[in-house]
């Protein structure tokens, strides 16, 4: 096939010192250094980084990506809208990782090459459902791609969320969520204003994310943002970013209990080594099987898999599914220890 | 409240007040053949391994088929056999039962699946993990193979167990430690009344000394004082009654089961006794050191061997009951004579006349394998905790060296994420850097993040949560003796070690070399 023998000879994707490039878009996808035009997944700080001259990112995404990066100039794009680029059709579509999140198609005509960026196959009130794309080539996030990582559905989760939150209120301890103040934050509170009429006080850092997500039309419960007058005696949550774990800010909320939200929880010994006394697996990362399925789904004949356990990943793809698989390496998920 | 409720209490939380109070809550509320097994299990007596831990890994071989090298990156990811199968094959989405008894059937279950054949076991064992919740399934796979750990300790276990009947702690460890039947009577058979035999064999509070400041020293008369060396070993109360000989170390933990060997040397002592002293090992006039102490401890069985390599003895220094005579409000002197008519090996004593002279002494400590110097006031009554002004304890300094660091690994609790314990190393004759101690603390908090981020950037290579890095920083390390050792690559092992200082102003190349260690072990005898 003409297709298959063309990515070979002259890869649509290639990687340079400033990140991944599509020459023939002459455009990085989520350059690590500043570039001349950007293709963005989404606004988590290792895929989107200050200083290139022209961002394009998914409709929605754009005022997310002004408060991470500051004034830049943006282009957005509906999901599934084609757009040419030098000499290449290029398309945003849904990955289901945070608002604005997207997998970026790029179309020359004699192949297609998708980067799905960070992603998850569950579906999360606050973004549209990842959507699979078919392609030749697709370069693919490998965060938790060991079989141990399997996500219990968030009916499971938001029950063990509410009883671990009463349990301590009645205790009169502070209950204080720490999860990314980006994505995960907007979804457990989206997910809570689905199921009761609990309210949350929130860490700044996750306040003006907030705004953002409401702008968009994404509904939250009811939340105030944690300042001095606030303190602890309401039945309120906080959720907080990690980095507050051992931070001034919590002091005024004590005695607190602290839980994690992170995909990383599903194993006691990583939990353990923490301060951390409770966790809960929710991640915006696809488990084992959505990656698996991913790859299945997009018919791709070539996958390269570029952050977190890429060896198993390749490995499992190349030996059991017979599928070519390799690692690419990117500047990806660097920022470890907080479940993006 | 069962089993698996307790579990999850004890396992998110990290104070041992919250997990007493579980603990507590536990014994009160449970059914109690419940706690009964729960206790038999947290206290290390589940009997023998019910499942082998082959046959947990068979199980998963089974359920990946080919794949079984899938299974192993799993199971270095989690780090636990038990927990990884749970994680792989328990239901996800169901809720573990938290209030109806679980070891009971589980012990049962446990015991019927050890009477099948290899290849029945495994694929009945993958159904009944598939039935259980993730906890569950943790659990009974913890339970079933041995070593089972949730961060609670035995003698935890016998505070709640006390605190929940409302007895005395001692009593209570007395009757925990001997004969244990797991059944529905145990608490009532724990709570069968004290004899006063049991009384007498209870600990009385330690007396515990302070550190001597420098400057204490010159406003202290000598004449009122004695000296005797501080010696390296475990202060241990040891109480001879009419129907017993119990030896008790601080923080009344009966660690009578592990020295056999002071308990037959001091049937000969009239009963009615407690002496207050240390446990030594060696002999009276060839003591061993600290670590070879070490090696006595936590032992399921004290061996014939072991009692031979390892001998150990009491050295007493003072009397607090004699002939059943209570004599702790007697001057220290008073003790002292009646502790002169015992035949039992004791700490010698000097009447020193000038401060120069406990001082001397006290250079002195480490050529008689002893720590340093306890001063105590002659006419002091013994009485219970840390009280200033009857006893102080003046130590030798450190011994010292010069160490690179070559391995780096994250602290726990607060320093989770800052990598704070280090791995120091010499230099060898042929120039090799061989690792020489651990040391976890010594630092401020803004010389280990500048630390933590100069070794994230010099990282040579990672072995899991272990970094390896470019060796160019030196430490200064403190230590209180050396010894020998086989474990070792360096043949060595420090006692105590800790950082002092942050060397910057030495290069890797000017750290201390073995023979270092060689001289400081010569000098000090203490091999």
């Amino acid at each position: 096939m003409v297709s298959k023998k063309s990515c070979l000879r002259e890869p649509l994707i290639i990687r340079t010192p400033e990140g991944l490039y599509c020459p023939k878009a002459r455009a990085h996808i989520d350059p690590w250094r500043p570039v001349d035009c950007a293709l963005i997944t989404h606004a988590h700080a290792d895929h989107a980084r200050a200083g290139s001259r022209l961002y394009h990112c998914a409709l929605g995404g754009e005022g997310i990506l002004k408060k991470r990066l500051g004034e830049h100039d943006i282009q957005t794009h509906a999901y599934g809208e084609v757009f040419i680029l030098g000499d290449v059709r290029v398309s945003f579509h849904p990955a289901g990782h945070v608002l604005g999140s997207a997998q970026i198609r790029v179309d020359d005509g004699n192949s297609v090459w998708v980067i799905t960026g960070d992603y998850k196959r569950d579906p999360d009130p606050t973004c549209p459902l990842f959507e699979p794309v078919t392609c030749d080539v697709l370069i693919t996030e490998a965060t938790f791609a060991l079989p141990i990582y399997r996500w219990p559905s968030m009916d499971q989760v938001m029950d063990r969320l509410f009883s671990w939150w009463d349990h301590h209120v009645r205790n009169h301890r502070t209950p204080v969520l720490l999860c990314y103040s980006l994505g995960k934050a907007q979804r457990i509170m989206a997910e809570i204003s689905n199921r009761s009429d609990r309210s949350v006080l929130v860490h700044g850092a996750v306040a003006n994310l907030n705004l953002e997500y409401e702008k968009q039309g994404v509904e939250l419960c009811p939340w105030e943002r944690a300042t001095e007058s606030k303190t602890s005696n309401s039945t309120d949550l906080i959720i907080a970013p990690p980095q507050v774990a051992d931070s001034a800010f919590l002091k005024r909320f004590q005695p607190t209990e602290l839980a994690m939200a992170s995909g990383w929880m599903q194993v006691r010994g990583v939990r353990r080594r923490s301060t951390i006394n409770k966790g809960f697996v929710v991640s915006d990362h696809a488990d084992w099987d959505g990656l698996v399925r991913t790859v299945k789904d997009s018919g791709a004949s070539q996958v390269y898999a570029t952050h977190g356990e890429t060896r198993v990943f390749t490995r499992y793809l190349n030996d059991c599914l017979h599928i070519n698989a390799e690692r690419l390496e990117t500047a990806f998920g660097i920022e470890a220890g907080t479940d993006q | 409240m069962n089993f698996v409720a307790l579990f999850q209490a004890l396992d998110t939380s990290q104070s041992t007040n919250s997990k007493r109070d579980a603990l507590i809550a536990f014994i009160r509320k449970s059914d109690p053949l419940e706690s009964a097994l729960a206790v038999e299990a947290l206290t290390d007596r589940t009997r023998g391994k019910r499942l082998k831990p082959n046959v947990l890994k068979q199980t998963a071989y089974l359920a990946f088929g080919e794949d079984g090298w899938l299974f192993e990156e799993c199971y270095g990811a989690v780090g636990d056999l038990s927990e990884t199968l749970a994680i792989l094959f328990a239901d996800q989405e169901t809720s573990p039962e938290i209030t109806q008894p679980v070891l009971a059937d589980w012990i049962h279950r446990q015991e019927k699946l050890g009477q099948l054949e290899l290849g029945e076991l495994t694929n009945e064992l993958l159904l009944l993990l598939k039935a259980f919740s993730k906890d569950e399934a943790f659990l009974f796979l913890k339970l079933s193979s041995g070593g089972f750990r949730v961060g609670v300790n035995k003698g935890l276990v016998h505070d709640a167990v006390a605190q929940a009947v409302a007895m005395d702690r001692a009593i209570i460890e007395e009757r925990l430690m001997g004969e244990f039947i797991a059944d529905r009577n145990w608490l009532h058979r724990l709570q069968s009344p004290v004899t006063q035999d049991e009384l007498d064999a209870r600990p009385l509070p330690f007396l515990l000394a302070n550190p001597l400041i420098q400057s204490e020293l010159s406003s202290l008369d000598p004449s009122t004082v004695l000296v005797e060396y501080k010696w390296d070993g475990i202060r241990a109360q040891l109480i001879k009654t009419r129907e017993t000989i119990r030896l008790w170390s601080r923080g009344d933990h009966d660690i009578t089961e592990q020295f056999p060997d002071v308990v037959d040397a001091a049937t000969t002592l009239p009963s009615q006794l407690i002496l207050d002293g240390e446990i030594l090992a060696g002999r009276p006039g060839h003591l061993l050191s600290f670590s070879d102490l070490q090696t006595r401890l936590n032992r399921k069985r004290i061996t014939h061997n072991l009692l031979k390599t390892h001998p150990v003895f009491f050295r007493a220094y003072d009397v607090l009951r004699s002939d059943g005579r209570d004599i702790r409000e007697k001057p220290l002197i008073y003790r002292k004579e009646v502790l002169a008519t015992l035949a039992v090996n004791q700490s010698p004593v000097t009447f020193p006349n000038t401060p120069e002279q406990i001082a001397t002494i006290r250079e002195s400590a480490r050529e008689a394998s002893a720590e340093g110097v306890m001063i105590k006031r002659r006419e002091s009554p013994y009485v219970s905790g840390r009280k200033v002004g009857h006893w102080w304890k003046w130590k030798l300094d450190p011994m010292t060296a010069d160490c690179v660091l070559i391995y780096a690994q994250a602290g726990h609790g607060r320093r989770a994420s800052l990598h704070s314990d280090y791995t120091l190393a010499c230099w060898t004759s042929d120039g090799d850097l061989v690792p020489v101690a651990k040391a976890y603390s010594g630092l401020t908090d803004a010389e280990l993040k500048a630390m933590d981020r100069w070794i994230r950037k010099h990282t040579v290579q990672k072995f899991g949560p272990v970094r390896q890095v470019e060796p160019q920083q030196v430490f200064e390390i403190g230590f209180e003796g050396i010894t020998r050792s086989t474990r070792h690559k360096s043949g060595l092992a420090l006692r105590f070690p800790r950082i002092l200082r942050w060397r910057q102003d030495v290069g890797a190349n000017d750290a201390d070399r073995l023979a270092h260690f060689e001289t400081l072990m010569r000098d000090s005898r203490a091999v």
